[in-house]
């Protein structure tokens, strides 16, 4: 074969692929982003990366599959961004508020205050996969300051280990673990107010 | 209230219990940090319902943050995207 047949023939191939697959990728990327143009422009840096990386496909792999690892890693490439946007961070007044808002949840000698002292939930089954729920989670996720939203995002995409995310992201580990403290502090919060207790 | 001060430099306040609680699914806890939570949580109604929901609430994040291999979730239609990629390719 020669190589301007191959080259067609990738090209067909990634033709196809757009054609069948781009709604599915630019819809996992607005779940993930809950924005258009950064959707857009998520899934359009995939079909380029695959167009460059296409020799590395194997044909045996399944092209959504290989599809969407890329977009999940410009996904995780997007949040390391966010978090570490000089931008973001120093707008974030947010972040303060949020900060003293913890004062609320302890007293002076550091016990739970009445009204935040956590209550038992009762158990539901298949709450992974209500839909309800997740809306509710995604709603109490955005009411986060935007840097804990992108290291709640780091921390539960992929599978590793809190070191390296700190690594990647220079901050210290206590810096991290506290972050995502603060969150789940809010988080279990929102959800118990919205969800567990209604 | 000094009573209560002395308790929790041993038996933790439920403000560093919960922390912990949270800092063990991202580093590993030292011996005396695992001790002192176990006492702490023993006693203490709120932070065992505090740990026990930090459990679920892992979960339920994973689920929701990491795409599964048969997850079907809402498709949206994008034609102008579609579009758009393909005059780049």
């Amino acid at each position: 074969m020669s190589l301007t047949t191959e080259k067609t023939d990738a090209n067909t191939m990634l033709h196809d692929w757009v054609n069948q697959y781009s709604d599915a990728l630019y819809s996992w990327a607005l779940h993930k982003t809950s924005d258009k143009e950064t959707a857009e422009d998520l899934v359009q840096e995939t079909f380029l990366a695959a167009t460059r990386a296409f020799n590395k496909f194997e044909n045996k792999s399944n092209a959504k599959t290989w599809l969407l690892s890329i977009l999940n890693n410009k996904i995780i490439d997007h949040y390391r961004k966010q978090f570490r946007n000089p931008l973001v961070r120093a707008t974030s007044q947010i972040e303060k508020n949020a900060s003293d808002l913890l004062d609320n949840f302890f007293n002076e000698y550091g016990e739970w205050t009445q009204e935040q002292r956590p209550q038992e939930w009762k158990e539901e089954e298949n709450l992974l996969d209500n839909s309800v729920f997740n809306q509710t989670l995604a709603g109490c996720m955005k009411k986060l300051p935007s840097n804990w939203f992108s290291a709640l995002q780091m921390k539960y995409m992929e599978e590793k280990s809190g070191e390296l995310i700190c690594q990647e992201l220079q901050i210290t580990p206590t810096n991290f673990w506290q972050i995502l403290h603060r969150s789940k502090l809010q988080l279990r919060k929102c959800l118990e107010i919205n969800w567990f207790a209604r | 209230m000094i009573k209560k001060k002395m308790t929790h430099a041993v038996l933790l306040s439920c403000k560093k219990a919960s922390a912990l609680i949270d800092k063990k699914s991202v580093l590993e806890l030292s011996w005396i940090e695992r001790t002192q939570l176990h006492w702490h949580t023993s006693i203490c109604d709120g932070c065992r319902f505090y740990e026990k929901q930090s459990v679920i609430l892992n979960n339920v994040l994973l689920h929701h943050l990491r795409l599964s291999e048969n997850e079907t979730f809402a498709i949206v239609q994008n034609q102008e995207l579609k579009e758009k990629i393909a005059t780049k390719l």
